[in-house]
């Protein structure tokens, strides 16, 4: 038996001219939250419609569980949870109600949808507005609340697939990191976690898989080991360049030390060299800034911040493997 | 209890999980509460406009007919419940789709593993409970303005309500799901206009050229005032066959282009 509960083979999605996915392929097992990257516009959200069945793919196929989404949306959509990126509709309601509503539509008891929302209030700590009723034009409750109302009522009810649209928009430091154990919770009871966001630092932490989507097009995927460079130990050195400033890194061979990885984003450099270089890189750094090259330098762990940054500001993207072999990419889009 | 515990494969028991079969009563009932607990806040505002539109119609039109005299006086009044139905219709029933298609509610509810149709039926009984009390307002009003002989024909008048309230809230629904939300705001808007000015509800059809009344003829707004007189005063006025048959196509037109615009898959 195939532990899938989302298998996406080769799905093409066209708006006119714009190919908003082009040949999208990834899967989610269950009991492993995969997060989807990519920039605002790099099809995330379009790629999620097709797998409720909001959008029909023009090509390819979505398997959510055992049925076919795109022959059978109504099957489809029974067996995934969304919680969109647009505040769920609960105005003239109390996120009680909310909740209860939710469960009682995905065929929860009576008893069982109140049981239900009251320990994910309990769980993502909004108890203290659980009976206070949202109004219209963002009154009554908090954006913050709204969102943690709309995921509890995506999670009330257990579903082989859960996916989660930018979930923590506007939520606290202490309740987002709530809402991460409770995403990390489904997906260790079993369910399969899409989670759709264009955070990387934060995705990094409760994802087991990642795919990176760039203008449509899967540019990366793997754990976020795998993504962040062939070595867990590598640092990054960053270059902070003068306005008008030359890039003192290019060439590549003007660099003392061997470099991974190059991505320039604007007035920033960002280099991943090995730890056991971290000296030679300093005093490389320090000498040009004392020269008056740079604004400044850091050197810090390499993060998966890098690694998206590498493969998704590369002009050549699609052929970039940073799973395995980092590239020594020039990106030059600044 | 064991010293280590080993998960029980929590993986595969998902996979082969299948969420159960909701009826479709049961969805029914939940959308029910949600749109009421939407809408329900909105509710005593609506019946205040109403109220008002009413005394409006009733009262203001009144001022435009010098020496009213009681035929005219009892067409204005029997009119005025038609124009508060077909105002909540095609003006607010589009302004609160457009509002729920822009702010993303209509997106949400279509995810969620309901038959869509029921959406729309939900939707469909909170805009009936909304806009129904309008008769009586309208009726209340007229008869403390004018001393109105009305002769209710019950069934008539029930059968009239009902067909001419969902006929009106479905055309705008489909108005609203058809067109861009903006054109859509703006096509509500025109409607009032027509509905209160350039339509034979208020006054008689005989009033208006003749290419206009054929017009009238195929449009929802006269039949759907003649019935509902009919149905309010039975011994003056009567209703026809035909008015009927053009009230129930617009209605499935209205339907089947609402419930096509959510079941649909872009």
């Amino acid at each position: 038996m195939s532990t899938d509960v989302l298998m996406i083979e080769g799905v093409t999605r066209r708006f006119g001219a714009v190919v908003a996915n082009n040949q999208v392929s990834l899967r989610v097992r269950a009991g492993e939250v995969v997060g989807l990257l990519g920039h605002n516009g790099a099809g995330k959200t379009t790629l999620v419609s097709q797998v409720v069945g909001l959008l029909r793919p023009d090509a390819g196929a979505i398997r959510v569980g055992d049925v076919d989404a795109v022959a059978d949306p109504a099957g489809a959509r029974r067996r995934v949870a969304l919680q969109a990126q647009a505040q769920a509709p609960i105005n003239g309601l109390t996120p009680r109600t909310a909740i209860e509503l939710a469960g009682r539509i995905r065929g929860l008891s009576p008893r069982r949808a109140r049981a239900a929302a009251e320990e994910l209030a309990a769980e993502l700590d909004i108890l203290p507005w659980f009976d206070q009723k949202a109004l219209p034009e963002g009154g009554g409750l908090s954006g913050g609340v709204r969102r943690l109302t709309s995921f509890a009522m995506t999670v009330v009810a257990p579903t082989p697939l859960v996916v989660l649209d930018e979930p923590t928009n506007d939520i606290d430091a202490s309740r987002r990191r709530r809402l991460w154990d409770a995403v990390r919770r489904i997906g260790d009871e079993g369910a399969g976690v899409l989670l759709v966001t264009h955070n990387v630092v934060e995705a990094e932490r409760v994802v087991d898989e990642l795919v990176v989507l760039d203008r449509g097009t899967v540019v990366a995927a793997g754990s976020p080991a795998a993504l962040r460079g062939s070595h867990d130990t590598d640092l990054r050195l960053e270059l902070q360049l003068h306005p008008d400033g030359a890039d003192p890194s290019d060439p590549l061979d003007a660099v003392p030390v061997p470099v991974t990885r190059r991505v320039r984003t604007g007035r920033r450099v960002l280099l991943t060299v090995p730890s056991a270089q971290a000296a030679a890189a300093v005093a490389w750094a320090t000498d040009l800034r004392e020269q008056g090259r740079l604004d400044g330098y850091s050197l810090t762990p390499a993060t998966l911040e890098d690694a998206y940054l590498a493969v998704t500001t590369s002009e050549s993207a699609d052929e970039a493997e940073p799973s395995d072999a980092p590239a020594t990419e020039e990106a030059s889009r600044a | 209890m064991p010293e280590t515990t080993i998960a029980e494969r929590p993986a595969e028991r998902a996979a082969a999980f299948v969420p159960p079969r909701v009826g479709l009563w049961s969805s029914y009932r939940t959308l029910l509460r949600w749109q009421i607990g939407q809408t329900g806040s909105d509710l005593p505002m609506i019946v205040v406009i109403q109220a008002l539109l009413a005394a409006g119609v009733v009262v203001g039109f009144g001022f435009l007919i010098p020496d009213i005299s009681p035929a005219s006086a009892l067409f204005l009044s029997t009119g005025t419940p038609t124009v508060l139905l077909m105002v909540v219709g095609l003006t607010i029933v589009p302004q609160g789709v457009v509002r729920a298609r822009t702010d993303g509610t209509f997106t949400y509810l279509r995810s969620l593993p309901v038959a869509r149709p029921l959406l729309l039926l939900a939707d469909l009984t909170v805009w009936l409970l909304v806009a129904l009390p309008s008769i009586a307002v309208a009726v209340i009003v007229a008869q403390l303005r004018y001393d109105l002989a009305l002769s209710f024909d019950w069934p008539l008048l029930v059968a009239a309500s009902l067909l001419v309230t969902v006929t009106a809230t479905a055309v705008g629904y489909a108005i609203a799901v058809s067109f861009s939300p903006m054109m859509a705001q703006v096509l509500s808007q025109v409607l009032v206009f027509f509905v209160m000015l350039f339509s034979p509800i208020t006054f008689p059809a005989s009033q208006l050229p003749g290419w206009f009344q054929a017009v009238h003829d195929v449009l929802p707004i006269r039949p759907a005032a003649d019935l509902l007189r009919a149905g309010l005063v039975s011994d003056v006025y009567s209703a026809s066959l035909r008015d009927l048959l053009v009230l129930v196509a617009w209605c499935a037109v209205g339907l089947v282009l609402s419930t096509r615009a959510l079941v649909r898959r872009a």
